[in-house]
């Protein structure tokens, strides 16, 4: 597991020109819609990174067409790639403990976080989603492109109303 | 392969068949089993796989929890001032309200929906959310003086949400249920399937073991039956090689081995003609192989035993007994070839032909001994008689007469016997042919009884002949021989009959296998006792009686009528009653034959045949005084050679009419001086030759005919052989140019008192017969007398008539007066009494 992390992290270095080892990130200008803790090593707080959508915007956008089964019909989300942000934060761990405004809590290993996983959306048909909407953050994985996604475990960690991430050894 | 063997595995394939068919069935039954199976299990999968179901009890009391939060962050704001709690209400309103929409729209709780309790609570909850909203959006001092009417709200919404939890709960508990048991039901049907699968399994477990056995069986059968075959190919005594159709060598048994002297494993794989083919036969052989092959043409191949030669590892080269069949052998044909060393059995064979060769030649040799030494015999013994016949023609006192005619009467009989002697051995040897010819039947039987009457009467015997029922005229039999038989019965019957009858009667019978002769010969004298009538026919057997004794024989006349009467297809046989008399009997197969316009009168043309002038060869003086007198009483000339020599020469000088010649003769023998006068330029070099031989037989007769002789006459001479020979080969022939004095006119008046004395016998009888007597034996005395006369007078119609006559008066038959118009008939008609 070791080799692709780094080779991922060496990618992401890559894209983004980032620089090696540990890294101060911009400091949010609007809201804070996600704050992650734990082991990760690019911060821009106290051991915590700090984002506002602008900032989640910068980190590339990825679409996933994909029914729900809280949903009616399809839909269109365009997030950050759950994978990217890992990358970003320097993440080094094994699981992802994700928390909603409501204190849900689930977590998510990081063998889910693939180039082509789920992703942290906040757009659902090209509009920003509220909070009445499961917004503003919605980790949305690609059920429709296949039976694999469309498990309860999945669909446990499919967690909306996002606001917290804590990355655990 | 037995015929049971064979029907086992007839019904050892149908089972075979019908274990086909279950497997297959049941192969096919696994097929669709496992086929719906899978389906199923991949329906159950598929729904497994894909979870329709978020964990809606977690989700519907997270409504409520989040509802409760909602309720428990206004009451929260109603009694504080912090600005933070109204911050809180929005929170979980926007949670609360997301929590609803969910419900409301997620594709999820559609089937929820539709069930009123649910649908209708939901939306009127969210109704009432959407009130809220203007009011949670506005301005935060409007919202805290509408918290009031918040809680109120929340108060009127919490019942209905209760409902909407309760119905849901209740709504997935069914559907687990459901669930559950459709589970239930799909695990039934594995599990039945599963027991077929395992029936299935065990059924065709049982099958392919059943299978296995048979094949097992059948293996050990196999095994069996070729170590039975194999025995039996080893412990044949005949040599057995199989072979392809090439000839290659397949197989080479233990006797084979012992007869070739090759070892199986030597000749295993090489050709037959290169190893058990003698040279000289291999072309034929790979003639007839190619021909096999080609045409299918078998010519040695299913034609049962055969012989042939075959070679051994040394070369010898030996008889063999062959049979070779063509058999299938699985794909391919083979011969089967089984062979016999026979060179044993072929050499005793050889020794046993050889030995019977030998047997043979000692007996024929032995027969021609005897037949020789008898003409031998003959020779002198005729000089003897010629000589005592001469004898007695001079003046002799009458002691000397008595004693002559003593010494003819011995004569007569040795010759008898020796002819007799003679019959036997030339039948045994082989020289004695059947010579059929055509004759009148019943003239045959007339001259016997001529001839014989005399003897009879000499013993007080009567003697007739005649038919009973249909007579028959012209025959074709074999005369000579049953003539001699027919005399031999006759005689034995006036021999042992005193004062009685001799009656040959002949009668014609049909057979199946054609028409049959019968001839009788009945007499009434001493008769046959039974244990005698079986050994008659046998030879050198007498029938001992004192008062016959003087009449004993050799003993071999009956038993060369047998031999006579069986080679001319015919039987013989006696029946007797000792003191009443004896009924020997033949039976003859009858051939009608066409006559000549009239019969021939042999003797009829000799007295007027003129002189001839006739050359006589013999170097026997005796013979030669005999034949001379013989045909100068004849009137011919005579002049005489006594060797070969001498007759060519005579011959050469002198044209005659006829040579007479002697065959064994010094110096030159007949043949040579034949052969001489024949290729020289002699006057007489085409004039006939008669040899005179005692050599009867018949190859003596074909040298004779090669060395160009014309004819042949038998010796002893006789002047009936003399007139015959010479009215047969000088009638046409010139009358000699000096004839010689006619011989003496026989008296006329005797002839015509005979004649006139016969007529008035003849008119007598039918004048004595129109007076009709009653005394049936004094009729048939009569005319029997009579009609031994007519025949001598030239009248055979008549003669016959007579004979009828006598014949029916004789068994008192009803039909005597017709035969006896017949009579008169036949009288009226007669030519004139001419005696010749």
């Amino acid at each position: 597991m070791l080799f692709p992390r780094l080779a991922t992290a060496a990618l992401a270095t890559a894209l983004f020109a980032l620089p090696a080892g540990a890294e101060t990130l911009p400091m949010p200008t609007g809201p804070v819609i996600l704050t992650i803790s734990g082991e990760i090593e690019n911060t821009n707080g106290d051991g915590t990174a700090a984002f506002d959508l602008d900032m989640l915007r910068a980190l590339g956008e990825s679409e996933i067409v994909t029914e729900t089964i809280w949903t009616p019909d399809t839909h269109t989300f365009t997030g950050v790639r759950l994978k990217t942000l890992l990358d970003h934060v320097g993440a080094e761990g094994d699981e992802i403990t994700a928390m909603a405004i409501n204190d849900y809590g689930v977590t998510i290993p990081f063998e889910d976080a693939t180039e082509t996983g789920p992703i942290v959306a906040y757009e659902m048909d090209g509009a920003q989603m509220s909070r009445r909407d499961k917004g503003p953050l919605w980790v949305i994985y690609p059920f429709s492109s296949s039976s694999d996604y469309r498990t309860e475990v999945i669909y446990s960690r499919s967690i909306w109303q996002l606001d917290r991430m804590t990355i655990e050894e | 392969m037995t015929e049971a063997f064979s029907n086992r595995r007839k019904g050892d394939a149908s089972l075979w068949r019908r274990g086909r068919l279950l497997l297959a069935a049941v192969g096919l039954l696994c097929v669709i089993a496992i086929t719906f199976l899978v389906s199923e299990i991949v329906q159950e999968m598929r729904f497994l796989n894909s979870a329709s179901s978020d964990n809606v009890h977690w989700v519907l009391s997270q409504a409520e929890v989040e509802f409760l939060e909602f309720h428990n962050a206004i009451d929260l704001a109603r009694q504080s001032d912090d600005p933070e709690t109204l911050n809180a209400v929005i929170v979980e309103f926007d949670v609360f309200y997301s929590r609803m929409m969910t419900l409301g729209t997620g594709s999820l709780y559609a089937d929820l929906r539709a069930i009123g309790n649910f649908g209708y609570p939901v939306s009127v909850i969210r109704e009432k959310l959407d009130a809220m909203i203007p009011l949670i959006d506005g301005s935060r001092p409007e919202l805290r003086a509408g918290l009031g009417t918040l809680a109120a709200e929340a108060d009127e919404i919490r019942p209905l949400l209760r409902r909407v939890a309760t119905t849901g709960l209740q709504f997935f508990a069914e559907r687990s249920d459901e669930s559950r048991s459709s589970v239930a039901v799909t695990m039934l049907r594995l599990a039945l399937i599963t027991v077929a699968l395992v029936l299935a399994l065990v059924v065709l477990l049982s099958h392919t073991r059943r299978v296995s056995n048979q094949t097992e069986r059948r293996g050990q059968e196999l095994a069996d039956a070729y170590a039975r075959l194999n025995t039996i190919l080893q412990t044949s005594l005949d040599a057995v090689v199989v072979s392809d159709l090439q000839g290659k060598i397949l197989n080479f048994n233990a006797a084979a081995e012992r007869i070739f002297q090759y070892s199986r494993d030597e000749v295993i794989g090489r050709n037959i003609a290169e190893v058990l083919i003698p040279d000289d036969y291999r072309a034929a052989h790979a003639a007839g192989m190619a021909r096999m092959r080609e045409t299918g043409e078998h010519r040695v191949v299913g034609h049962g035993r055969i012989r042939l030669e075959s070679k051994r590892r040394n070369g010898q080269i030996f008889p063999v007994e062959l049979a070779i069949e063509k058999a299938q052998a699985g794909e391919e044909e083979v011969m089967v070839a089984f062979l016999r060393d026979i060179s044993h059995r072929v050499a005793s064979e050889k020794e046993l032909v050889e030995a019977r060769d030998k047997a043979l030649a000692g007996e024929k040799a032995k027969a021609e001994f005897l037949a020789m030494m008898t003409h031998e015999i003959r020779t002198p013994l005729n000089g003897l008689l010629g000589n005592l016949a001469l004898l007695d023609k001079t003046p002799l006192s009458s002691a000397q007469g008595r004693y002559v005619r003593n010494m003819q009467i011995s004569g007569g009989v040795l010759m008898h016997h020796v002819d007799t002697v003679l019959d036997v051995a030339r039948f045994e040897s082989g020289v004695s042919v059947a010579r059929e010819e055509v004759v009148h039947i019943g003239e045959l039987f007339q001259n016997i009884v001529d001839s014989q009457a005399s003897a009879a009467e000499a013993n007080g015997n009567q003697m007739l002949w005649g038919w009973v029922g249909e007579p028959a005229d012209w025959v074709r039999i074999d005369a000579s021989r049953l003539r001699q038989v027919l005399l031999n019965l006759v005689g034995n019957a006036t021999k042992f009959t005193r004062d009685g009858r001799i009656l040959i009667e002949a009668e014609r019978s049909a057979e199946t296998t054609g028409e049959m002769l019968e001839i009788r010969v009945i007499d009434s004298g001493i008769g046959i006792s039974e244990e005698d009538q079986e050994r008659v026919f046998n030879d050198f057997q007498t029938v001992g009686d004192a008062n016959f004794a003087g009449q004993a024989g050799t003993g071999l006349g009956l038993g060369i009528a047998r031999r006579f009467v069986e080679a001319m297809g015919g039987e013989i046989g006696v029946e007797s009653t000792p003191g009443e008399g004896s009924v020997f009997w033949l039976r003859l197969p009858l051939v009608l034959a066409d006559g000549p316009g009239k019969p021939e009168e042999h003797s009829a043309a000799a007295p007027e045949a003129p002189g001839r002038d006739i050359l006589l060869v013999e170097d026997n003086e005796i013979n030669l005084e005999l034949a001379r007198e013989m045909l100068t009483g004849l009137g011919h000339r005579v002049t005489e050679a006594r060797d070969g020599e001498q007759a060519v020469a005579a011959a050469s000088g002198h044209r005659f009419d006829l040579i007479l010649m002697d065959i064994r003769m010094p110096r030159l023998d007949g043949l040579g001086a034949t052969r001489a006068i024949r290729s020289g330029a002699g006057a007489s070099r085409d004039v006939p030759i008669v040899a005179l031989s005692a050599n009867v037989l018949p190859e003596a007769r074909d040298s004779f005919t090669e060395a160009g002789m014309t004819g042949f006459l038998p010796k002893p001479l006789t002047e009936d052989g003399l007139l015959q020979v010479i009215a047969r080969f000088c009638s046409g022939a010139k009358p000699a140019p000096d004839p010689a004095p006619q011989p003496p006119e026989p008296a006329i008046s005797p002839m015509d008192r005979l004649r006139r004395r016969y007529e008035d016998e003849t008119r007598t009888l039918f004048d004595w017969l129109a007076t009709g007597p009653a005394d049936r034996a004094e009729i048939a005395h009569r005319a029997h007398q009579v009609a031994g006369s007519a025949a001598a007078f030239g009248q055979s119609e008549l003669r016959e008539a007579l004979v009828a006559v006598e014949m029916a008066a004789d068994r008192n038959a009803p039909e005597l007066g017709a035969t006896i118009a017949a009579a008169r008939t036949a009288w009226e008609n007669a030519p004139a009494p001419t005696l010749s």
